[in-house]
């Protein structure tokens, strides 16, 4: 239920068309709000800002949804903010090689126009389906690519952000390397919306590689400790794979049709470079593993394929109750992680890259089992040292398990942090670690 | 060791310092101290109350405690090699040096991280696993003796940055003394994203005003397969500067490009390490390319090609690793070099979006002609990090502010075209003021504001990083602040 002076109020700032009431009482995955608005400008989302604040309103701040099932625990606030139509590129330097984007822009669109100027962002988030720029940056998303090019938060070289009484802040700056002053990009990046609204990204760019091909190298059964070898060996190498990604043999079935634990390794560089690992590849692959060499067509078909298996529906009619977790280890346990999520009865297939310690897995079952299973596996992973987040899952289940784990024990400083930038907790409340 | 003076004094702090670290781990006679008045930036000295040398963390977090309950102003030095003042002690802070905290604690190359204590220099990390095929990465020009808390500090850059990033993309894990004296550990065993603000990003780059970091986790690399490097000498700067964007516009991610102009190159081949650069040239490049060894020789076959259309006058391949090595013992030590062609000389570090190199550099040359002020430039030429060496004779009465302002000049050139103050060497007190030619009020209390979540009594490192309040909300907060206290 909205009251008509917040009506009338969004109404003033916003085409009434731009504000929508929500209907719906209960929502299957919460992060949701009495009523939604898109504002289209930086000027508007300012003005919403310095309206909630001062009228104690909650806001939360989403891009177009993709991640209503990651963190929260709360189902609805009075408002929600979309980016969804606060979109399109600022300045791109095409020279610099530097972007300057709204938040609303959609991922995939901005890494086609990147493409027709043979740039690219490089970060392959999994959630790339959907994703806004905006959103990818809030929750610090990368993908196995990580290995060689990092996340979001090493390419993001300037923010503009809105706080929540609605006054704009700038970080970092235009150029890709600046340390004037505290690096306050990284504070937004991966904050989940908590500290502010991010209206304005600067990002730096890389060339696109001039070739690219995808070793997939398969491991039939009771050849796992030669993945450990293998993976050590090429990372000890000098070659420079730019993803080496285990795959579970769930996951491969699904996107190779071999049923088998599989590694992929992506070669990006001059096509003389490429060839070139794929050989060395070649001579030092295990006697038993299986490998095939997807070219760049291929590659990039296999890239899509897999991001559309974790590009989960979070639309409310979905039925499904399935689960996302991201697990972080050390390099040398994501072999056991994905092990272990192999034994689980629930699971559904999972990948973690071996030269960066990050993995995900996919489970599906009743609200009970999950919760279970949720359990049991961070027990495990807090065993060795690592973490589990739960990446997407119902509100529900969200108030079932916890989300982020345990705070750390300098929580104090995190709290810190939102209360002198949000003290009325106006932002995305209860949305991250801790109840921030 | 002048033992027999060792303690004569009625100071109880300084007993009660000394009796934390040791009698033999504490400075506080005059004469002691005085090496301790500035760090790089040696145009402002400040006699600190002592310096103390702890031997591990728990010290540290003893030292830091007593301090922060004696209301005394603290601070954190590692090798002193800061060019922006940064460990210089303004306030008569008692400095906390760490260079006795230098031990390598772990090397774990199956999850290629390292772990060291702040003091640790930079170049021994790399030296010390470079046998078993890996590095650290940032290379700050000082490697060879400045301590990797002092890199987390001013998140230090480096040559090859271009390609492999600065400090804060290799640090995984800090362990941190917070002004108060606790301790607390910041990631762990090396594990990336851990739930929560990114406080590694926040603190990395903080110029040692949120906390004193004890112990550093780092992301070790393996050496590339092949490196390839490339001099080119060019008449035009402005060719040089054409040049620098045409290579990137390639494809190509060069491990490092850099550039020098006529007047450093007069400095480094008057100096110790000189290689035979041609005195008349208006620009040197030096360009590097590394990775898989059958991807290298394109990539140097593009980069020639685009030397020759941009009017090189001579380009060459270096022959061998030592050739290479000379050339870059001749960059390297380019600041320093300075002191063979002027007496005294100040570093700036400004950064400009690449395509405006040719703009920036000519105003540059009108700055120099406006102060009668020679101006060389050493820099980082991929990345838009400018370092313009302002030379000067601090005898002659008025030149050392006339340098001064010739430097700020400098820095509002690269403000002007969307630029930053500071790449690598921060903002310390050296830049304070600077800060607003890129920040509004409202964005510097933003920062102000992080500051006092970590440091609320603002007894480590005061007078740092930003503007002497006098406008925005800064003395409002300080008076609050003191009264509260
Ligand atoms: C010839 C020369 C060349 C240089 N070249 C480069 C270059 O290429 N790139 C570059 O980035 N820099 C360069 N520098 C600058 C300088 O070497 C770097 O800033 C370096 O990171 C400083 O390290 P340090 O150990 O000397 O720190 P110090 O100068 O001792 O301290 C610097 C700052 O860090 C703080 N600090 C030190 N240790 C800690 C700690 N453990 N915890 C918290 N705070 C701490 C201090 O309080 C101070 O604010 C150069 C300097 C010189 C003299």
């Amino acid at each position: 239920m909205i009251t008509a002076d917040v009506w009338k109020e969004l109404t003033s700032i916003l085409p009434a068309d731009h504000v929508q009431e929500q209907k719906t009482a209960e929502t299957r995955y919460g992060n949701d709000g009495q009523v939604l608005v898109f504002p289209r400008t930086e000027e508007e989302i300012a003005a919403i800002l310095t309206f909630a604040s001062t009228a104690e309103k909650k806001v939360n701040v989403c891009g177009c949804g993709s991640k209503r099932g990651l963190g929260g625990t709360e189902d609805t606030a009075d408002i929600l903010l979309s980016t969804a139509s606060f979109r399109g590129i600022k300045e791109h330097s095409v020279g610099d090689m530097t972007i300057f984007v709204k938040p609303g822009t959609p991922f995939r669109e901005l890494q086609d126009y990147l493409a027709s100027h043979g740039q690219k962002l490089p970060i392959d988030p999994i959630h790339a389906e959907n994703a806004t720029i905006g959103g990818v940056i809030a929750a610090n998303e990368s993908g196995p690519k990580r290995l060689a090019y990092g996340s979001a938060r090493d390419l993001v070289i300037g923010l503009r952000v809105a706080y929540a009484n609605g006054e704009i802040i700038r970080t970092g700056g235009k150029v890709v390397k600046n340390v004037a002053g505290y690096d306050m990009n990284k504070l937004f990046v991966g904050s989940m919306g908590t500290l502010g609204v991010i209206t304005e990204i600067g990002l730096k760019l890389r060339p696109l590689p001039e070739h690219e091909s995808l070793v997939l190298l398969s491991f039939p059964e009771g050849d796992i400790d030669d993945i450990q070898a293998f993976s050590e060996k090429l990372m000890k190498s000098r070659m420079e794979p730019v993803s080496l990604e285990l795959l579970t043999p769930a996951l491969a079935e699904t996107l190779t049709g071999d049923a088998s634990f599989t590694l992929a390794a992506a070669l990006e560089d001059v096509a003389s470079s490429v060839f070139y690992q794929e050989d060395y590849i070649r001579n030092i692959q295990p006697a038993n593993a299986r490998l095939s060499i997807l070219n760049v067509e291929e590659a990039g078909a296999f890239w899509e394929r897999f991001q559309h298996t974790f590009a989960l529906d979070t639309s409310e009619q979905h039925q499904g109750t399935e689960v996302l977790v991201k697990i972080g280890v050390q390099h040398s346990d994501v072999l056991e992680v994905l092990k272990e999520g192999e034994r689980e009865a629930l699971c559904e297939g999972g990948h973690g890259g071996m030269g960066h310690g990050l993995c995900q897995l996919h489970l599906k079952g009743d609200k009970k089992q999950l919760a279970d299973s949720i359990s049991s596996l961070r027990e495990a992973v807090e065993e060795k040292g690592g973490y589990l987040v739960v990446q997407h899952a119902s509100l529900a289940l969200r108030r079932e398990v916890s989300v982020w784990g345990e705070p750390p024990a300098h929580f104090f400083l995190m709290e810190g942090i939102k209360t002198k930038i949000d003290p009325q907790r106006t932002l995305n409340p209860k949305r991250f670690v801790g109840g921030l | 060791m002048r033992r027999k003076k060792r303690l004569q004094t009625n100071d109880k702090h300084i007993k009660n310092l000394a009796a934390i670290v040791g009698e033999k781990e504490i400075l506080f006679h005059k004469e002691d101290l005085t090496a301790y008045e500035n760090d790089g930036f040696t145009i402002h000295s400040y006699l600190p109350k002592a310096v103390v040398f702890p031997k591990n963390t728990e010290e540290t977090a003893e030292i830091v405690s007593y301090l922060s309950r004696n209301d005394l102003p603290f601070l954190a030095r590692g090798a002193g090699t800061g060019l922006s003042g940064g460990a210089v002690p303004l306030n008569g802070e008692v400095i906390i040096s760490l260079v006795k905290m230098k031990r390598l604690l772990n090397v774990d190359l199956k999850n290629r991280c390292a772990v060291v204590e702040p003091g640790y220099v930079n170049l021994t990390l790399t030296n010390s696993i470079s046998d078993k095929g890996y590095y650290y990465a940032p290379d700050p020009s000082s490697q060879y003796c400045c301590t990797i808390g002092g890199n987390v500090a001013e998140n230090a850059g480096g040559a090859h940055c271009l390609k492999y990033g600065v400090t804060t993309n290799h640090i995984l894990g800090l362990e941190v003394v917070t002004p108060d004296g606790a301790i607390i550990e910041i990631g762990k065993n090396g594990i990336m994203d851990v739930p929560g603000y990114d406080l590694l990003g926040i603190l990395t780059g903080s110029e040692g005003t949120l906390g004193i970091v004890t112990k550093i986790t780092v992301r070790i690399l393996t050496h590339p397969e092949e490196k390839k490097t490339v001099l080119a000498y060019f008449d035009d700067v402005a060719d040089g500067s054409q040049a620098v964007s045409d290579i990137v516009s390639e494809g190509i991610v060069p491990a490092a490009l850099e550039m020098m102009d006529g007047t450093a190159i007069e400095a480094v081949e008057s100096a110790a390490y000189p290689v035979g650069h041609p005195k008349d040239i208006e620009a040197l490049l030096l360009i590097e390319v590394d990775g898989i060894s059958a991807g290298i020789e394109e990539q140097i076959n593009k980069i020639l090609d685009v030397c020759e259309k941009r009017n090189v006058r001579s380009v060459k391949v270096a022959e061998d690793e030592q050739e290479r090595a000379r050339w870059w013992a001749n960059r390297k030590t380019g600041f320093g070099a300075m002191g063979a062609i002027s007496p005294d000389y100040l570093v700036q570090d400004g950064v400009i979006p690449r395509s405006t190199l040719p703009q920036v550099l000519g105003r540059i040359r009108e700055i120099s002609q406006e102060y009668g002020l020679r101006i060389a430039n050493i820099f980082h030429a991929g990345d838009g990090n400018l370092h313009p060496l302002i030379l000067f004779d601090s005898r002659i009465p008025g030149e050392t502010d006339k340098a001064l302002e010739a430097g700020s000049a400098c820095l509002q050139a690269c403000a002007d075209v969307g630029g930053s103050i500071t790449g690598e060497h921060g903002v310390g007190i050296e830049k304070r003021e600077e800060m607003r030619f890129v920040f509004s009020d409202k964005e510097i209390e933003a920062q102000t504001n992080i500051r006092e979540v970590f440091n609320p009594y603002y007894l480590l490192n005061a007078g740092k990083l930003f503007p002497s309040p006098g406008r925005c909300g800064e003395v409002k907060k300080e008076e609050k602040a003191a009264a509260s206290k």
